[in-house]
């Protein structure tokens, strides 16, 4: 019998494929090697050739770029339409495409419609007697939920940073395909794009930040945060997006998937669950310090130092230890 | 216009103790306590300002959960939903975001809606599948994650702005009728009025016995639940807050990453 495929949808810009679709086919990859699957790249857009030769150079693989022209972005009826008939054609034993904008967009609706298992921001895979395990984030990332499809094909989304996009596995031969679909979204129409709140670039210089979570409680309590940060010499605010949807901090101040990727040398988040969307923009961190009241708060698991204590006593305690410790015995404690 | 707002409840973990929840609400062998599914809050919000803009539009609020958890469509009819419908499930635990969705969908076929609103994704589940198969399963375009939305041509579309990486917002319309799933941050949910609520409490809420009507069979099984792994250190600061504080300093010194105690001038 011939080998199932594994379709990676791997997502592009600009001639040049996102990051995030050399993690959908290294998560491919590593269902390949469970099983005898064979990965087949499928890449769509209007100009699909530039990041399917850079594919196909870089791992081998079998490229499908289907080109739909005129659909010079995104549309979620598109994909659906076209990855549709790809199953019918292929009958794939599994769909990988990114826990992004688009594939969170699409993916769902196109498990309904083939009538398959949908297995979303998947973070980690393997067997167990010969049944494929797709483990997830759950609770705000406190929690880890292990699943396996019932169905004949799982269309999985990929969690962004879950997987290494150092595809450097090479095949000796592959081949691309270069197909046509004209497609004519009927119930959506593509307006363009409007650009977001830029970040803040105190943050991107920062040495240190000090970041406010739900857990501060109420926006007076962000004079706490913002007498930590002043214990740093170059240290600056942020805040998880909860703080920014309040209206406590501007966006411009956001951490995390949807807001800044930061990389300082010490990130110290109080009163921040941890859930994955926000720790996507903490990776690169030095070194973090987690204050939470919760001892189970997801944050302690991406934490070098975790502190279970209130933040809003904990704080003022901190900083008067730092108070006392920087006078020398010599200094007279003179009342404050 | 004629809206729907999906809500889930969700089990609120920072106020349980014992063992770990996951999906609409599992049992710890005493009462369960629901809260409404915060991403819900910014959907119906979303709703409820499209009512009072367009007069005479309806808003309900749909909600597929066992018994206990009802108490998500209290708190929508508080916040001024119209009608509650509860789609009633015998038992608590992991259902499948499919099955919620066809249930949903069942219900909403042929009722005429023009706009289905849901949150982006359930706190506890974190599938952000539901809206999109919603969708699907009743033909209707879909925009997810949505920041910005006014209906347009007299109600048969509605502008949309969604939310993609990097903060920016893609622009798009879509045809009446169709499923928006609304990211956070779209407005400040309101609270829920006494009046409403203590109203809400009296009547009782379309209920549909999930148990009653054809099977559908799920298209995955949940295995298991674990812990999830330490990615960094972790080192716990043990002892008494001012100890905790010490420790603090102490590794913050060493790593030169505080700048060290100032010297006194005499
Ligand atoms: C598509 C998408 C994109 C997203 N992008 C982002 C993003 O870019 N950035 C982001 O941050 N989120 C993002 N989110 C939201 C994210 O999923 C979480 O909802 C959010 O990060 C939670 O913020 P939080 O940790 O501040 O709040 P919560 O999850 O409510 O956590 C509050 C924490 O504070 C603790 N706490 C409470 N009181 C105290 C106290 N007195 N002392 C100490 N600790 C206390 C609690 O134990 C809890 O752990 C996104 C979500 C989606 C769906
Ligand atoms: N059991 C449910 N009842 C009603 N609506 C739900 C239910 N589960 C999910 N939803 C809706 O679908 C959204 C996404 O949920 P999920 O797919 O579980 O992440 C939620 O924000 C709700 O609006």
């Amino acid at each position: 019998m011939r080998n199932r495929s594994i379709l990676a949808v791997a997502e592009h810009a600009q001639g040049r494929v996102k990051p995030s679709g050399y993690e959908v086919i290294a998560c491919a990859l590593r269902l390949e090697s469970f099983r005898q699957l064979r990965v087949l790249v499928v890449l769509i857009g209007d100009q699909p050739e530039a990041p399917a030769r850079e594919i196909f150079q870089r791992t081998g693989l079998d490229v499908i770029a289907v080109q739909t022209p005129g659909l010079a972005s995104y549309n979620g009826e598109a994909h659906r339409a076209i990855l549709t008939d790809l199953i019918a054609e292929l009958d794939p034993a599994c769909l990988c495409a990114a826990h992004s904008s688009q594939g969170a967009d699409f993916a769902p609706g196109l498990a309904a419609r083939v009538g398959a298992a949908c297995i979303t921001a998947v973070e980690r895979i393997s067997v167990d007697s010969d049944c494929v395990i797709f483990a997830r984030g759950a609770s705000g990332g406190k929690l880890v939920a292990e699943l396996a499809a019932t169905t004949r094909l799982a269309v999985i989304t990929v969690q962004p940073g879950a997987f290494s996009a150092d595809v450097d596995r090479r095949y000796p031969q592959g081949s691309i395909e270069f197909r046509t679909v004209n497609f004519e979204p009927h119930r959506s129409r593509a307006l363009g794009f409007k650009p977001g709140a830029t970040c803040d670039k105190g943050l991107s210089e920062a040495r240190v930040i000090v970041a406010a979570g739900r857990g501060i409680g109420k926006q007076e309590n962000l004079s706490l945060v913002q007498d930590l940060a002043a214990a740093f010499p170059r240290s600056a605010i942020g805040g998880s997006r909860p703080v920014c949807d309040m209206g406590w901090l501007e966006y411009k101040s956001q951490i995390g998937l949807t807001g800044a990727t930061v990389s300082p040398q010490l990130y110290i988040a109080c009163g921040i669950s941890g859930s994955a969307q926000h720790v996507a923009g903490i990776r690169d961190a030095g070194f973090v310090v987690a204050i939470n009241s919760d001892p189970n708060a997801a944050i302690f698991n991406v934490a070098d130092l975790c502190i279970v204590e209130d933040l809003t006593t904990f704080i003022p305690t901190f900083l008067a230890e730092l108070h006392r410790a920087s006078e020398t015995p010599t200094s007279k404690e003179n009342g404050r | 216009m004629k809206l729907l707002a999906c809500v889930k409840p969700v089990v609120d973990l920072e106020t349980m103790s014992g063992p770990h929840y996951l999906g609409s609400g599992a049992s710890s062998g005493g009462t369960t306590c629901y809260r409404i599914n915060h991403f819900d809050e910014f959907a119906l919000e979303e709703g409820l300002r499209i009512k009072e803009a367009f007069p005479g539009t309806t808003l309900d609020v749909i909600t597929v959960a066992p018994q206990s958890a009802g108490s998500a469509l209290t708190r929508g009819l508080g916040m001024g939903a119209d009608r509650a419908i509860h789609i009633l499930l015998e038992q608590e635990g992991y259902v499948s975001p499919s099955v919620v969705a066809r249930l949903i969908a069942r219900r909403v076929e042929g009722s005429g809606y023009d706009l289905i609103l849901a949150g982006v994704m359930s706190e506890d589940d974190m599938h952000a599948q539901v809206g999109p198969m919603i969708a699907e399963l009743l033909s209707m375009p879909v925009a997810t994650a949505v920041l910005h939305q006014t209906p347009i041509d007299e109600g048969r579309a509605v502008y949309v702005e969604r939310e993609i990486e990097g903060g920016e917002r893609e622009v798009l319309e879509l045809l009446l009728p169709a499923v928006l799933t609304v990211q956070t941050g779209i407005n400040r949910p309101r609270y829920p009025s006494l009046s409403k609520c203590l109203r809400a409490k009296k009547e009782l809420p379309e209920t549909i016995h999930a148990a009653a009507q054809p099977a559908i069979a799920p298209t995955e099984t949940l295995l298991r639940v674990t812990e999830p792994r330490k990615l960094r250190a972790g080192l716990r600061l043990e002892g008494a807050a001012e100890e905790k504080a010490a420790s603090l300093l102490a590794i913050l010194r060493e790593k030169a990453l505080i700048p060290e105690a100032r010297h006194a001038q005499p």
